[in-house]
């Protein structure tokens, strides 16, 4: 092998993983964002540090003093905001965000218990992943995202049929329908679900995502509007809550996003 | 089935691209691993074209497999392979047949007409899909596990010349494991079950192939491995940390063997990054993609990779135009000519200083290229083969020395981490040690740990 004990790699390339890390720690993001309150601190911190075996006794103390609403807004939501903080500022990854949206649900279906007819959500999304595309993991994310930002997502899950995906979007009267594909002969299987919509006249925005799509095919159909990444979905989906239609959102989509 | 306890390689020095053990002949005049790279070209059909057989084989056909092969004889490229990963509608006979047959017809006119040697490489799709059913028989309404054998079929009965699968045996709990960050269920989704399931398709794709007298090539943990490198992603993503991701492409080298295990001669797929751990193993041909690949995918080890590679591919491309042509013919120039230079220092001599320029420029920029580095690759090779007859103990190892390696070389300042990338490096050691010894403790448990992962189901795996 050549010997390269003298190279410079600084002269090859540039690590700016390790130069830019951010250095702060998940407790310090923790003392400005967790609630004052020590009952809801508790509920929160177990969600913040993705404690799955404690939630549960945590919701059940607060329980005795609090109001079940008031856990899940103020306690696990909050600890939940904490986690989507870290993960901006790149102190937590995905695993994080998964285990602690787990946590959350567990506190979640706990609590909501108490609350006579069940928690009322921000609005119901159907997703979905193309006919004939098995690769699902980013529509996956993206549906843990959407429930932790408080969304009701019937997962019609993967390899699904277009008039599949436009019966249950009959059935259900969603706000908006995500489809993702891999690949390019199965992505053009959500022009043809879009249209079947527009025909039945659903005028609702059709997200459509994935490692194959992009922005110009995903703004070519009417009802079409994109997302790059799964993160990105949860603030779309919020605009569209707001009243913002598929052609405002195509107009507004780099700042929605953040791009 | 005899499995790999000995390395191929006496050393790792004495792997070099252009160069495998045991070099393969096919097609109109391709040899592999013979002395000579041979730059690898695929492509995806524009959305459209799939709408009836007749589109898709003109698409396939007339427009891509022409354009390559004219841009091949335009720049004086004396060899290539072509790749069809065939898309979901080529599931159908109807669709698949005209284009295998057009493109062998293709190549032979080229060949004879021009002397250029040529072949092509039909990847057929895998869409079984754990909740109907992983095997025949399992009643799935789709009936994608008999599908895959017929797709076999149907390849290699129309002219196939190298017949490659990107199996998805262990997905299910890839998935979780990856976004989960759990690595002991990668070990055991990927590198258990997915090479119990490699195993049982490879035979049989084996049996098809040499029925027809096409070649089987070898298979990629793309849906595993690759699905972990590309949420790890560059130096600025957040997803996926790239020591995690390091370590399952360790761990899938154990299950990507097992096809070659079976019977299968190589070339194995390019997107399999795993290729120089199973290469220094086997001897057998690797096909790799890289910085040539820059249409498909970006990853952090562009040069590196073609350190030992037998083929070059561009990985995939969308037909569509471009200022310098059409894009398979501007990504054929991109790779012919990388190419040329590797034979260029093969002839003059030169093929291990170029190696090690390839390896050296990427050797830090991450830890997934580091432990593809042709040294590094042959320990993890050698980890493997200790415990070469058991699917778990080898697989296990190839993660445990990966994670090693890459811990030794941050502590000595030569690979450089982020504290997180240490921190989950750490976990992953810790977690793979105080795993048992014993296969049957380890399936024990891991079938209660993972028993809520959904879509596992272990008769799946015929358990």
């Amino acid at each position: 092998m050549i010997d390269y004990s003298k190279v410079d790699f600084t002269k090859i390339l540039k690590r700016y993983d390790v130069e830019g890390q951010n250095e702060m720690t998940p407790e310090a993001i923790a003392k400005t964002m967790l609630p004052k309150d020590p009952v809801l601190y508790k509920v929160a911190e177990t969600v913040l540090y993705m404690k799955f075996k404690d939630v549960g006794p945590a919701v059940a103390e607060a329980l005795k003093s609090k109001d079940a609403l008031d856990i899940i807004n103020n306690g696990l939501v909050v600890g939940m905001e904490c986690v989507a903080k870290l993960y901006a500022e790149h102190i937590y990854y995905l695993p994080e965000i998964m285990m602690a949206a787990k946590t959350m649900e567990i506190g979640i279906a706990l609590a909501e218990k108490q609350i006579p007819g069940g928690r009322s959500t921000k609005g119901t999304v159907v997703m979905h992943a193309a006919e004939g595309d098995p690769h699902d993991i980013g529509k996956n994310i993206a549906a843990v995202m959407m429930r932790s930002s408080g969304y009701t997502v019937v997962d019609m899950g993967k390899d699904v049929a277009v008039d599949d995906v436009v019966a249950k979007v009959k059935e259900v009267k969603p706000f908006m329908v995500t489809g993702t594909a891999l690949m390019t002969t199965t992505m053009t299987a959500f022009p043809r679900a879009a249209a079947k919509l527009v025909a039945a006249g659903i005028n609702i925005p059709f997200m459509a995502a994935g490692g194959a799509v992009n922005r110009d095919f995903s703004e070519s159909f009417d009802l079409g509007i994109y997302s790059e990444k799964a993160p990105q979905t949860p603030p779309i989906a919020d605009k569209v809550l707001e009243g913002y239609d598929w052609r405002k959102i195509r107009e507004e989509w780099d700042h929605i996003v953040g791009a | 089935m005899a499995k790999y306890t000995k390395m191929a390689y006496g050393s790792a020095d004495e792997m070099v691209f252009g160069h495998a053990k045991e070099p393969v002949s096919y097609g109109f005049g391709i040899k592999v691993g013979a002395g000579r790279v041979i730059p690898e070209l695929n492509y995806g059909p524009r959305p459209g074209s799939e709408a009836s057989p007749e589109k898709l084989r003109k698409e396939y056909v007339d427009y891509i497999a022409k354009d390559v092969l004219n841009r091949c004889v335009t720049l004086g490229f004396p060899d290539v392979q072509l790749e069809t990963e065939w898309i979901s509608q080529m599931g159908d006979p109807k669709m698949a047949t005209p284009v295998v047959e057009g493109q062998k017809a293709i190549c032979e006119k080229y060949y004879e007409e021009y002397g250029i040697n040529c072949a092509v490489r039909q990847t057929i799709p895998d869409q079984r899909e754990a909740e109907e059913g992983y095997r025949p028989g399992m009643g799935g309404k789709h009936q994608y596990p008999e599908h895959l054998f017929q797709c076999a079929e149907v390849a290699c009965e129309n002219g196939a010349d190298v017949l490659s699968c990107e199996t998805l045996g262990g997905k299910e709990l890839g998935d979780y494991a990856t976004t989960n960050g759990d690595i002991v269920a990668f070990l055991f989704g990927i590198g258990y079950l997915g090479s119990i399931d490699m195993e049982y398709v490879w035979n049989e794709f084996v049996n098809i192939a040499k029925k027809n007298k096409a070649i089987a090539g070898g298979d990629t943990n793309c849906s595993g491995a690759n699905t972990s490198m590309f949420m790890a992603g560059g130096m600025l993503d957040q997803d996926v940390q790239r020591t995690y991701s390091a370590v399952t492409r360790a761990i899938a080298s154990a299950r990507t063997l097992v096809a070659w295990e079976c019977g299968a001669s190589g070339p194995d797929k390019d997107c399999g990054y795993e290729g120089p751990i199973c290469k220094a193993i086997a001897g057998k041909p690797c096909a790799q993609e890289g910085k040539n690949c820059q249409c498909a995918h970006a990853d952090l080890q562009g040069n590196l990779m073609a350190q030992v590679c037998d083929l070059w591919s561009n990985e995939s491309v969308e037909y569509h135009p471009e200022f310098g042509g059409t894009s398979v013919q501007c990504w054929m120039g991109s790779l012919g000519y990388e190419v040329a230079l590797m034979n260029t220092a093969i002839q003059t001599g030169k093929q291990k200083e170029l190696r090690d320029l390839y390896m050296i420029t990427d050797r830090e920029r991450g830890p997934e290229g580091h432990i593809l580095a042709y040294d590094n690759a042959y320990e993890i090779g050698k980890a493997i083969v200790s415990e070469g007859n058991n699917y778990y103990l080898r697989a296990k190892a190839a993660g445990l020395k990966a994670a090693e390696l890459i811990k030794a070389h941050n502590d000595a300042k030569e690979l450089q981490l982020t504290r997180k990338q240490r921190e989950v490096l750490e976990g992953i050691i810790k977690e793979l040690s105080a795993l048992p010894d014993d296969e049957d403790k380890f399936f024990e448990y891991c079938c209660k740990k993972y028993a809520d992962v959904p879509n596992f189901n272990l008769k799946n795996y015929d358990l």
